[in-house]
Parts: C-alpha cells; sequence; structure tokens
C-alpha cells in the first residue's frame, strides 16, 4: 500500500483525462462524488463547534440548572486556564503524546523491518500480531488494569521475579511510573498498527533499488536510512499524524486505569473534559475549555501540514 | 417567589401529566402487557433487587426490565436523558449528591403528595437520618431510600487479639486511641502475613473524599461557614483547625497502610481488608457484608469472614457526626409510565422487599442496608446480619449533610477536594496547603457559580424539619 | 556467510517469539481470566493450572445475560457504521485519486484533521443534536456520529488503492463507450476489492471499539458491549471474571474477523507492490 497523497500519472494518459473531463457537467463530477461524506462530515463537526462556541460565553453550570444562567464573556476561558489542573493535563498530553507516538513509530519500524525478513512462519505471526489493536482501548484498560493489580496482578510479579523494583504504591499509585505505564498499555494496543503498515509500505519497496544500493557498497542502516525510510515517508508521516492526534485525545484508558491521579500525574486534556463534562456537568467551562483545546490541536496540524506534509498534493 | 411559583406550576404540570398516564392507564393495560425500565447503579442492592424482582411482576402484573451500570455512565445516562427529554427509564437510582441538582432542575418527581395519599407505605418506619440525609432536598422528597449507608469500624480480632489490643463496641473511643492501635498493628506478622495497621481508599476524587470527609466531620471540620441551617453561606472553611488536624490524622492513617492503598477505590480498601492482612480500617456499612466474600459477587468466603469485629466509629472532642450516603429510587418526570413505577418504588422499599432482599443467597447473603427501622430487630436477619443493632445507632445518629454537603456544585468541589487529600498522600502537598488550596480553588468556583454570596433563599435544612415532614406525610 | 545468515535467522525467530509473547500473551491471559475460578484471579505467584468454569461467561451471556443484547447491539452498530461508510469514503476517494480536485492537499489534511477532535467535549452537543432531531438513544445515532471516525481513515487508506489501479484500465473502457458510473462499478470497485475490504475491516474494528459515543448516545435498549462492560467496574465492586467474560466476547469478533481476513489484509496491504 502507498498512502501518498499523489501519484504522478502518465503523461499522456493525463491528457486524455483533460480531454475527457472538458464538459463542465463533467468537471462537477468529482466534487459530486466528494461533497455527501464532506458534507455528513461539516454537519457532524461544526454544530458541536459552533453549540462550543455560543455556550462557552455563557454560565451553565447544569448542577445549578438545567438553562444556562448568563453571558459570562471570557469568564469560562479565564476559569478553564486558571484552575487546578488545566496546565497540568496539557503538559501530561504532551508528554504522553510525543513519547506515545514516537517509542510506536519506532518499534512499530522495527518490527517491520523484521516482518521484511519473509521467514517461514512469518505470515501466522504477523497476522496475530495485528491483534492488539482490534481490541477496545476501553478493554485495553481493563487488561492493563488487570495486569498491573500491585497484589496479584502479573506484570508486578513478572517484575519481583526478575528482581525489578516495583514501586511500593504499585506501578499505578507512584507519580514516576504511573504515565508511563498509560504510554506502555497504548504502546502495546497500536505499536502492531504501525508495524504492519510499515510493513506493508516497505514491500512496496522495490528489491531493484534496495538491491543497487547494496552494491554501490552502502550498509544496512545506510540503505534503511537514505533509500527506504525516504520511499515510505508518507506512510510514516500519516501513521506519524494519525497516532499523534489519537494520542493526543487519550480519555478511556486513563478513566479506567488511573482517574488521573496520582495527585495529578496521570491527568490528560481528554480526562479533564470528561470531568468538567460528563461528571461535573460545567457545560461552559467544558465549552471553552474545547475551544482552547481546539486552537492548541490546530496548531499543531498546522505545523504538520507546514513541516511534513508542505511538498504534498 | 419566582421559584416557589414556577416549582407550582411545574408541579400542576406533572400532577396533569400524572392525571394524564392515570386516564390512560386502563386503556393501555387492555391493549399491552404493561413494563417498566428500572436504570440501577450496580451496587450490591441491585443484584439483590433484581434477583427478587419476580415477585413483583407476580404480584402486579408489570414486567420489569432491571438494568445496572457503572456510577459514571449512570450519571452521564441519567442526565443526558434528562437534558434531551426522552425517558430512559422508568425508575433510576439517585446519589444522595445528585438528588438537589436533580429536584430542582425538576427531572425528577417530588414524592410528598404521593406519600401523603398512600396510607400503605407506613413511612414512619423509614430512618428519619437516612430520609434527611439521603432522600430529602428544601423539605421536598425526591427519592424513597433503597440502600442507605452509614459507617463503621471493621477490625481482625484475632490479630488484634494477638497485639493485645482490646477494641471498645460501644463507641467508647477516641481517634487518638484508633490512630494508636493502628500505629501498634501495623508491621506486625500475624498468620504469615505481614500486616498492614489499616487501609484508607485513597483514589481520587471520590473515595479518598467519601473516606475522609468521614474523619473529618467527626473531627469537628466543616465544608461551609454555615449549612446545612439557614442562612446558607457557602464560604469555605476547610483551612480551620480542625481540619488541617483531620488532613494530618488522615495522612498519617495513610502511613500505616499499604502504600499502593493510594490508588485505592471503595472496593479496593474493602477487598484489601479481606484479604487478611489489614488490622482495622473505617468504611462504609454494605463492606460489613462484602468483606465476608473474597471478591465481588464472588460467593466465596474470605479468610477473615468469621473474624470479622464490627464496632462504632471513634470521636473525638466535638459531637460526633456519622456519613450517611446511599441510593434512592427516584421518578423521571418523564417516565411515560409513572403509576407503575411509584407501584415498583413502594414495593423496593417495603419492608417485606427489603427483607426478600437481604434473604436473596445467590451469592452468599449480600444485602443488609435497610431503611426500614423494623427490619433492624428481625431476629431471622440478626441471625445472619449480627451486626444491625450497631449499623441502626450509626444511621440514627448520623447526618450525611454534614459530612459531604449534596449541594450544587458539590462533584466540582469533589475533584478539587479529592486531587489534593490525594497529593498529600503522595508527599506533593502539606496538610496546610492542601487546605489552603483547596480554599482558593473553591472559593473561586463558589463565586463563579454564584455560591459565594448566596443570594437566594435558604432553607433550615434541620434533622427536626426532616421529622416534622415525617410526621406530617405519614 | 551461510553461518552467518543462520545465525541472524536465529534472532529473527528469537526476536519475534519475544515480540509475539509480548503481544498476544496479554490476550490469552485475558481470555484465561473469563474462564477462570474467581479465587484465582489474583494469586501469586500466578495460577496456570485450574479447573475452567463457565460461571462467568454463564452469567454475563446466559443468565441473567446482561451483555447478550449488547453483543447485538454492537454487531448491528458496527455493521450499519460500515454500511454507510463504504458508499460515503469509496466515492470520495475515487474522486481525491483520479481528478485534478481543487485544493485536493487541503480536503484530505481536512478529513485527517477531524480526528484530532475531542470526541470526549462533542458528547454532549451530539446528544443535543439528537434530541432535536430526535434520533436519541437510536442506533442511527451512533451510525452517523461513528461516521466522523470511519471515513476520514476510508477515505485515506482507499485513495491509496485507488491510487494503484492503473488509469489504462479505465481509459479503454471509456474508449468503448462505457458511462462513467459503469466504468467505476465495472472496472474500478472489483480491482479495489481488497481495499474496500481491509478498510471495512478497520471501519468496522473503529465502530465496535468506540466507547465515548453509546456513553450517551444510547438509551437502554441499544447500549453497545464497551458500555457492558463498565458496568463490572462498578463503585461497590469489580467483578473481574465477568469484566473478563464481556470483555473477551468484545475482542472475539473484531479478532476472528482479522483472522479469517488475513489473507485480505496481506493482499489489500501489499496491493501497491504489485505495481513494482
Amino acid at each position: 500500500m502507498s498512502l501518498r497523497l499523489d501519484r504522478p500519472l502518465p503523461v499522456s494518459a493525463r491528457l486524455a483525462w483533460r480531454a475527457a473531463l472538458l464538459s463542465r457537467r463533467r468537471r462537477l463530477f468529482p466534487y459530486l462524488l466528494i461533497a455527501p461524506s464532506v458534507v455528513l462530515l461539516l454537519l457532524l463537526i461544526a454544530f458541536p463547534l459552533f453549540f462550543a462556541l455560543k455556550n462557552s460565553f455563557y454560565f451553565w453550570n447544569m448542577q445549578m440548572s438545567p438553562m444556562p444562567l448568563g453571558f459570562v464573556g471570557l469568564g469560562n476561558y479565564g476559569m478553564a486556564l486558571h484552575g487546578p489542573v488545566f496546565m497540568v493535563s496539557l503538559m501530561n498530553t504532551l508528554v504522553l503524546t510525543v513519547s506515545g507516538t514516537a517509542l510506536e513509530v519506532v518499534f512499530g519500524l522495527a518490527i517491520a523491518l523484521l516482518l521484511c525478513r519473509e521467514l517461514p512462519g512469518m505470515s501466522p505471526a504477523r497476522a496475530i500480531l495485528i491483534m492488539p489493536t482490534t481490541i477496545a482501548p476501553i478493554v485495553v484498560g481493563f487488561l492493563f488494569r488487570y495486569m498491573y493489580q500491585p497484589d496479584g496482578g502479573i506484570i508486578p510479579w513478572l517484575l519481583s521475579v526478575a528482581h525489578i523494583p516495583v514501586p511500593a504504591r504499585g506501578l499505578l499509585g507512584s507519580p514516576i511510573t504511573a504515565l508511563p505505564s498509560i504510554v506502555l498499555a497504548d504502546m502495546w494496543e497500536w505499536t502492531p498498527f504501525c508495524a504492519i503498515i510499515f510493513y506493508a509500505a516497505l514491500l512496496g519497496v522495490p528489491h531493484e533499488v534496495i538491491e543497487a544500493a547494496r552494491l554501490d557498497g552502502a550498509s544496512a542502516w545506510a540503505t534503511l536510512r537514505h533509500v527506504r525510510l525516504p520511499l515510505i515517508a508518507r506512510p510514516l508521516a500519516f501513521v506519524t499524524m494519525l497516532r499523534f492526534m489519537q494520542l493526543f485525545n487519550t480519555f478511556d484508558l486513563v478513566l479506567v486505569l488511573t482517574r488521573g491521579g496520582p495527585g495529578s500525574s496521570t491527568f490528560t486534556l481528554g480526562y479533564m473534559l470528561y470531568q468538567q463534562g460528563l461528571v461535573d456537568f460545567n457545560i461552559g467551562l467544558a465549552s471553552a475549555m474545547t475551544w482552547i483545546i481546539v486552537l492548541i490541536v490546530n496548531i499543531f496540524i498546522t505545523l504538520f501540514v507546514f513541516f511534513v506534509f508542505k511538498d504534498a498534493g | 417567589m419566582i421559584e416557589r411559583i414556577s416549582r407550582r406550576s411545574v408541579l400542576k404540570g406533572t400532577g396533569a401529566l400524572a392525571t394524564a398516564a392515570a386516564l390512560a392507564a386502563p386503556r393501555v393495560a387492555r391493549a399491552q402487557k404493561k413494563s417498566i425500565r428500572v436504570l440501577l447503579v450496580a451496587d450490591p442492592f441491585y443484584y439483590a433487587l433484581s434477583g427478587v424482582a419476580a415477585q413483583f411482576t407476580e404480584e402486579t402484573g408489570i414486567a420489569v426490565n432491571i438494568e445496572s451500570l457503572s456510577y459514571d455512565a449512570l450519571n452521564a445516562r441519567l442526565v443526558t436523558s434528562f437534558l434531551g427529554g426522552h425517558p430512559d427509564a422508568d425508575v433510576i437510582s439517585v446519589d444522595n449528591i445528585w438528588l438537589g441538582q436533580y429536584l430542582e432542575s425538576k427531572w425528577v418527581k417530588p414524592f410528598n403528595d404521593l406519600i401523603k395519599a398512600d396510607k400503605d407505605i407506613n413511612f414512619e418506619d423509614f430512618i428519619p437520618g437516612v430520609i434527611y440525609s439521603i432522600n430529602e432536598w428544601r423539605g421536598q422528597i425526591g427519592t424513597m431510600p433503597v440502600a442507605p449507608y452509614g459507617m463503621g469500624v471493621m477490625y481482625r480480632e484475632d490479630s488484634i487479639a494477638a497485639a493485645g489490643i482490646k477494641v471498645p463496641n460501644d463507641g467508647s473511643w477516641t481517634w487518638d486511641q484508633y490512630f494508636d492501635m493502628v500505629k501498634k498493628l501495623d508491621g506486625q506478622s500475624f498468620s504469615g502475613h505481614k500486616m498492614s495497621g489499616t487501609v484508607v481508599a485513597g483514589q481520587q476524587p471520590a473515595p479518598i473524599v467519601h473516606m475522609y470527609t468521614q474523619l473529618a466531620a467527626s473531627m469537628g471540620a466543616r465544608w461551609f461557614k454555615h449549612f446545612p441551617e439557614a442562612p446558607w453561606d457557602f464560604t469555605p472553611t476547610i483551612d480551620s483547625k480542625e481540619n488541617i488536624a483531620a488532613i494530618t490524622l488522615f495522612r498519617d492513617l495513610y502511613k500505616n497502610s499499604p502504600p499502593e492503598s493510594v490508588n485505592y477505590n471503595w472496593f479496593d480498601a474493602g477487598m484489601r481488608f479481606a484479604k487478611g492482612d489489614i488490622g482495622m480500617f473505617y468504611w462504609w456499612t454494605p463492606y460489613f457484608y462484602l468483606c465476608r466474600k473474597d471478591g465481588y459477587m464472588s460467593g466465596k468466603t474470605s479468610v477473615v469472614a468469621d473474624k470479622m469485629g464490627i464496632v462504632p466509629l471513634p470521636h473525638s472532642s466535638h459531637p460526633q457526626v456519622i456519613s450517611i450516603g446511599g441510593w434512592g429510587l427516584g421518578l423521571p418526570a418523564n417516565s411515560i409510565a409513572q403509576d407503575e413505577a411509584w407501584t415498583f418504588i413502594k414495593w423496593a422499599t417495603s419492608a417485606k422487599t427489603q427483607k426478600a432482599m437481604a434473604l436473596y443467597d445467590k451469592y452468599g447473603y449480600q444485602f443488609s442496608d435497610f431503611a426500614r427501622r423494623s427490619l433492624y430487630g428481625d431476629p431471622e436477619l440478626l441471625k445472619i446480619y449480627p451486626y444491625l443493632p450497631m449499623q441502626l445507632t450509626a444511621l440514627e445518629t448520623g447526618n450525611g449533610k454534614i459530612s459531604r454537603p449534596g449541594v450544587p456544585t458539590y462533584t466540582t468541589l469533589e475533584s478539587i477536594y479529592g486531587l489534593n487529600l490525594n497529593k498529600v498522600l503522595t508527599g506533593a502537598l502539606s496538610p496546610e496547603e492542601c487546605a489552603k488550596q483547596t480554599t482558593q480553588y473553591w472559593i473561586n468556583v463558589l463565586k463563579g457559580n454564584f455560591m459565594v454570596p448566596f443570594r437566594r433563599p435558604s432553607y433550615d435544612d434541620t434533622l427536626e424539619a426532616t421529622k416534622a415532614l415525617i410526621t406530617s406525610l405519614a | 556467510m551461510a553461518v552467518k545468515s543462520r545465525t541472524a535467522d536465529t534472532l529473527a525467530y528469537l526476536a519475534l517469539g519475544v515480540i509475539l509473547l509480548i503481544f498476544a500473551g496479554p490476550i490469552v491471559w485475558f481470555i484465561l481470566l473469563a474462564i477462570r475460578p474467581a479465587q484465582t484471579v489474583f494469586a501469586i505467584p500466578p495460577v496456570l493450572h485450574f479447573t475452567p468454569t463457565l460461571e462467568a461467561i454463564e452469567a454475563t451471556f446466559v443468565h441473567p445475560g446482561t451483555n447478550l443484547p449488547q453483543l447485538f447491539n454492537s454487531l448491528v452498530v458496527a455493521v450499519c457504521a460500515v454500511a454507510l461508510n463504504l458508499p460515503l469514503a469509496f466515492p470520495a476517494a475515487y474522486a481525491l485519486s483520479r481528478f485534478q480536485v481543487r485544493g485536493r492537499k487541503n480536503i484530505m489534511l481536512w478529513y485527517l484533521g477531524l480526528l484530532m477532535a475531542p470526541p470526549i467535549a462533542f458528547l454532549i452537543p451530539y446528544f443535543v443534536l439528537m434530541s432535536h432531531i430526535g434520533l436519541n438513544g437510536t442506533y442511527l445515532a451512533m451510525v452517523l456520529i461513528m461516521q466522523t471516525i470511519t471515513i476520514p481513515f476510508s477515505v485515506w487508506l482507499m485513495k491509496s488503492f485507488v491510487d494503484d489501479v492503473p488509469t489504462e484500465l479505465e481509459e479503454a473502457a471509456r474508449v468503448d463507450g462505457a458511462a462513467w458510473h459503469t466504468v467505476i462499478l465495472r472496472i474500478t470497485l472489483p480491482l479495489v476489492r481488497p481495499g474496500l475490504i481491509v478498510t471495512s475491516m478497520f471501519a468496522f474494528v473503529f465502530a465496535w471499539n468506540n466507547a465515548a459515543f453509546p456513553l450517551v448516545l444510547s438509551s437502554q435498549r441499544t447500549e453497545t458491549l464497551p458500555i457492558g462492560t463498565l458496568g463490572y467496574f462498578a463503585t461497590a465492586g469489580v467483578t473481574w471474571t465477568y469484566i473478563g467474560a464481556a470483555a473477551v466476547a468484545a475482542m472475539l469478533p473484531p479478532m476472528l474477523i482479522f483472522l479469517f481476513l488475513d489473507r485480505y489484509v496481506v493482499r489489500g496491504l501489499t496491493f501497491g507492490s504489485i505495481k513494482g
């Protein structure tokens, strides 16, 4: 599979297409094909965004009243930024997102290269490998909570058998290990996903190219670095961005594993929104937080577009 | 004034709705089999109630579909369904801290008129402290108590005896004495275990707040300057010296607990005790029977089952306050089967049904949270649940409105409080810093929500007022 | 050389073994949880020899069987989400691959950017929206909202498959006078079938596994399995064996689909290499 944004068509073919598409009706045709999905998505995304934008300026706490109680201007934004957990949630989210994405991509690539050796028996192994990705994040949360359990869980037990010290408060109870434990659970689920996509992309790299590089005396590392990786740059960028964004919204794992604790060491933006919106039902405040997050997210998307996808399309 | 008028008009509205439902009912009954949907939290009473629900259908011909949800999912589902105006259930379980919100938003139907009209409820059999703590808000009865919880101390008899400690069983002990015993028990070897003195529920926000506020209330700390008595003043008072002393003691109790209990929720703490390596701890009354089992609804006996001492809480130099929390059954105002729902609520909270729930044996006897005083003297139940007299005392003298005031914004305040208390356990905050920071954030929240200063009418919410209300309704 | 390569192969197998242990081991451990006697759940050292019990599976799926209708609901939601996803995503992917669409890059990135929207923040607005149009608690509400996750991913994935179908085939058909829809339906669609299947598999998994949307959009009758699993994680207690049973049921369908259709994963995902 090549997840390239575009693939140059042969010139002759392109000219033929052009000719076929001259009439105005036909020029509209591709837009008609795209329209249904874009319109549906626009509706589904625009409504919550406007809903949140409007209510972010109102005082609406459902613990106080089922209806908005009044216009408060930017009050909710101030409250969100000065609240007890916003900044620490942002930091935790960034740590979780950057480390999780980097580790998943690197390990995914390593596993993909291993799979590329095409040894007998690799194919069923690859089929089994993808399994964690097919499991619901909330179930992965349960699975790891079960395995992390301080007394009786298999992971602390394995660590103690290997004489690796486990924090007395348990892996999820120590501020130092709690966030890495969440990253680990996420890695378990999504590293195989990265690996399979990279594997498929690497298969698409023609053997002749690698062979040519080898004949030129390039080391395996140099071949990877200068030949194979550039050729799979697009899937790499796609997976990186996808994982970055999904990790940025992490919520299920935190809900099941730590509920933001101990202290605020695993509070993420996603969990904070859950707390404000679906536990405290402070719609106004949650809406303001939503917009702050949407703005942050757009900064990241812009950065991605600028640095990673700049030559695309 | 405006509020009163609107409430009356809404009452009239729901009354009209009920009349309409009553008018429509016979036709519906003829047309199809009546059925109601019940949405409960997955606490022990859910298992017991579903276990005996077939009797209700047998007696009334009304089919019941009972579903359980986790605490979070239940609140999210209920609030969103009220917001959308679509009924998701005809009977719901309501946590005592949701009650004010649900009643003021007119999401649940107040029961005052229904109770008054029904002579067979025997309303005076309910424990006033329970009605006051979990079912009443501003003079309205919003739910009927199905599973009220108090607090008490559980200890492992044989380990305590081996350590040469005597625990008073009449409540004549102080928190200082309790702490000394915990300290003495901690680190002792007993039957192959290294014992921990006690165990805390340290997970934020709700579990740690549930456990801590019992200690704090008992040591004289209050959340607000003036509540629940009128006039209400929600200026936080949690940086009082009583509260700082209570936070310090709670931290010290944690130091004599298993370190991983910093992350324990309600059940983790209880099951740790059931494993046998905890000397003593205080917790909600359902754990009196839950700790006899080695897992939730596992049906298997735990190692401490026949070695559990259960006694009243210690006190301080302040008047004793015992926390009461728990669940009532409410009737969503948008339910389309109001009559059937009310019939079910009456049935589920009746002495007869509550007793049947207590005798339901599928997982071993796993229900003794009665709101009805008469059941606490029932010889058949006393044989299974011998601690009932002590539990009754706790419920009769308890006050849930002091330990965890179910005021609007409660959950927001709880999440800040729980976070900072948890930070005290991890050592990130000192008790003084915790009190100071929490106060600061609370003031922001309370001011932002127009609770400080409080300009709306207060309600003189006292146990005496509730007792008078019960008499007037019965 | 041969010795070196054999050593490398051995090392590769060793690494593969470790990787499989890490990624498949926990799944096996969870499946064992579903059939464990409750008292061995947290035994130290972990107990491997036990008499399997079907108690938890019976309780969750037979009597009272709370999770059985939820399993059915999950199936309905996921299958419908896929059924709606394909006719929306494929034409878009086709157009974006074949035609000089203005702002193609931006459209593609816009799709991807949608995935970054915080789903939790949108739950209440979605709930209000669905209440307005009277779809609350219906399967359709969930199926519609799931499209915000499935369509972006599907368009990206499918576009790459369409990219790899040589345009010459379509041109030849065009020259023979075939209409556009005929070309797409008769020529392109069969050629990207593995792509459609792989895309559908991922769409199914995304919809099946989503727990946030059903949390507020489902009703008692349409609740899906992940929400049901959450129910055993109660305040008063955690019934671990029940969680195990319900979770294994939630895990199995996507896993079986991926195992059975593995050849499509291979064909689908390696489709790009055929053209060389």
